[in-house]
């Protein structure tokens, strides 16, 4: 923590912006335009999860709204609900980050998985409780599948490339306050 | 640590609050779009039209680089690819000719017939600009909208078989839902047999058909076709052919190449003439009598 932490919260939020930006970009090339028996993980949950139970004083409440309220609107997807269950899940795992911080890695895994696949279900229940059509539900099995299996990978392409690591125990912000 | 507990005490609640209150309007957002879907889809078609476009420059190289080295790898298959094209070909020159002998035919009976084609059957071209980012919803947007006069509900093709129907127009892009996904319903015959089904999209390569009055007279094989039923489509486009899926059920291998989306047509359907009036039908108005009786002659003089 040499430079200013407000200047490294600041980068830490632009960052995330930027990935969120590029994967969006990246899933909306129309290079995949027939249907597939597979489906992709769902990285930009997983990056959000990650900087969340990292870095939770990055990733303010309205980004998380704003990037995944525009991803409903640009996947076709219907809009609100996921953003408000990600919501829902992300200020679950907030709460409880600095219980997180000291627990080892299996342990932080295994209770991100938790969190994804209860909003999955409670993405399906919702949809059908409203009577949507609903994509196969192997499909959005293997796309949670996906997303828990992703995440130790992410955790380290973010620990190695960009720095995103637990806080140190006793490590303040700007304002001298506890993360 | 008794600093921390100040903070939380007054704002902790407020943010508790804030949060509690955006998760409750995106919910509310959903409810709105379940309730009244086409106000939130014209919003979001709005929105797409903002950003999409503005992403255009960054994302034609990179699709024109990845398909690059897609060509590249199948370079590889090279030597397999030439024999199957040759044995291809040898079968096209067959069909050729046969296409050529109903070619003739087919001008001769519409002569004999004097059967006009429908002049108002043209259409628009667009490129597609996005897929839908999803692997549970199947469309593709196009870069053509509301300037060039496109409007929901009008079929589109690549050249030669269906792809889906426009759905969601916005200033500058339009969203064409593919016959592939789960939400689109298209109304098609089967044609020898002219059995008349509903193509269900079920997010595979080959959608089921659906609501077939009579399967045993629908073989593997039949040309499967639009049809003008509800007024909803041209009749005719060709569709795709019927195939036994592995799960027995009666799927149709679609004409369209699906692997690759470029370059789409958007048929201008105009709705048809809508007949109000039965009476003047079955027994003219005695005004329209006079204006009728040339054109009655004028018949049986060609007739004759």
């Amino acid at each position: 923590m040499a430079e200013t932490p407000t200047a490294r919260r600041w980068l830490g939020r632009l960052t995330y912006l930027a990935i969120a930006l590029a994967l969006t970009f990246a899933q909306l090339l129309p290079l995949e335009t027939s249907p597939r028996a597979f489906a992709p993980p769902d990285l930009i949950l997983a990056v959000t999860l990650v900087w969340v139970v990292r870095r939770p004083d990055f990733l303010p409440v309205p980004l998380i709204a704003l990037v995944f309220f525009a991803s409903d609107l640009l996947f076709q997807r219907p809009p609100g609900l996921w953003t408000a269950l990600v919501l829902i899940l992300t200020e679950i795992i907030r709460a409880r980050a600095s219980g997180l911080r000291s627990v080892p890695f299996g342990l932080e895994w295994a209770t991100v998985a938790v969190g994804i696949f209860a909003i999955t279900i409670a993405n399906r229940a919702a949809l059908a409780i409203v009577m949507t059509p609903q994509a196969p539900l192997t499909l959005s099995l293997i796309q949670m599948v996906m997303t828990i299996l992703v995440y130790p990978v992410v955790v380290g392409v973010a620990y190695l490339l960009l720095g995103v690591h637990r806080p140190a125990p006793g490590a303040v912000d700007g304002l001298g306050h506890r993360l | 640590m008794a600093r921390d507990k100040q903070d939380e005490d007054y704002v902790g609640p407020i943010r508790r609050l804030l949060v509690g209150l955006l998760v409750l309007v995106m919910f509310a957002t959903f409810l709105i779009w379940r309730i009244d879907s086409p106000r939130v889809e014209r919003f979001r078609a709005a929105v797409i039209d903002k950003v999409v476009p503005s992403f255009e420059w960054a994302m034609a190289p990179v699709t024109g680089v990845a398909n690059l080295i897609a060509d590249f790898q199948s370079y590889q298959r090279l030597a397999a690819q030439n024999g199957d094209l040759r044995r291809e070909l040898q079968q096209m020159k067959a069909w050729k000719e046969a296409a050529l002998q109903l070619e003739q035919e087919n001008a001769k009976l519409l002569d004999l017939n004097n059967v006009r084609l429908d002049p108002q059957f043209t259409f628009v071209t667009g490129v597609v600009l996005a897929d839908s980012g999803s692997p549970f919803r199947q469309s593709v947007l196009l870069n053509v909208g509301n300037r060039d006069g496109i409007v929901d509900g009008w079929p589109t093709m690549d050249g030669i078989g269906l792809i889906g129907r426009i759905s969601g127009v916005g200033a500058n892009t339009s969203r064409v839902i593919l016959l592939t996904d789960t939400s689109s319903r298209i109304p098609v015959v089967i044609q020898p047999s002219g059995q008349r089904a509903v193509l269900v999209g079920d997010n595979t390569i080959n959608p089921p058909v659906d609501f077939l009055e009579n399967p045993d007279v629908v073989r593997p094989g039949d040309r499967v076709v639009t049809t003008g039923d509800g007024g909803v489509f041209p009749a005719d486009l060709l569709v795709g052919q019927v195939a036994m899926g592995n799960d027995r059920r009666l799927r149709v291998r679609l004409s369209a190449d699906f692997e690759r989306l470029e370059f789409l047509r958007v048929l201008r359907s105009n709705p048809r003439e809508a007949i109000t009036d039965p009476g003047s039908l079955i027994e003219p108005d005695v005004a329209l009598t006079p204006a009728l009786a040339p054109v009655a002659q004028e018949t049986e003089a060609t007739d004759g």
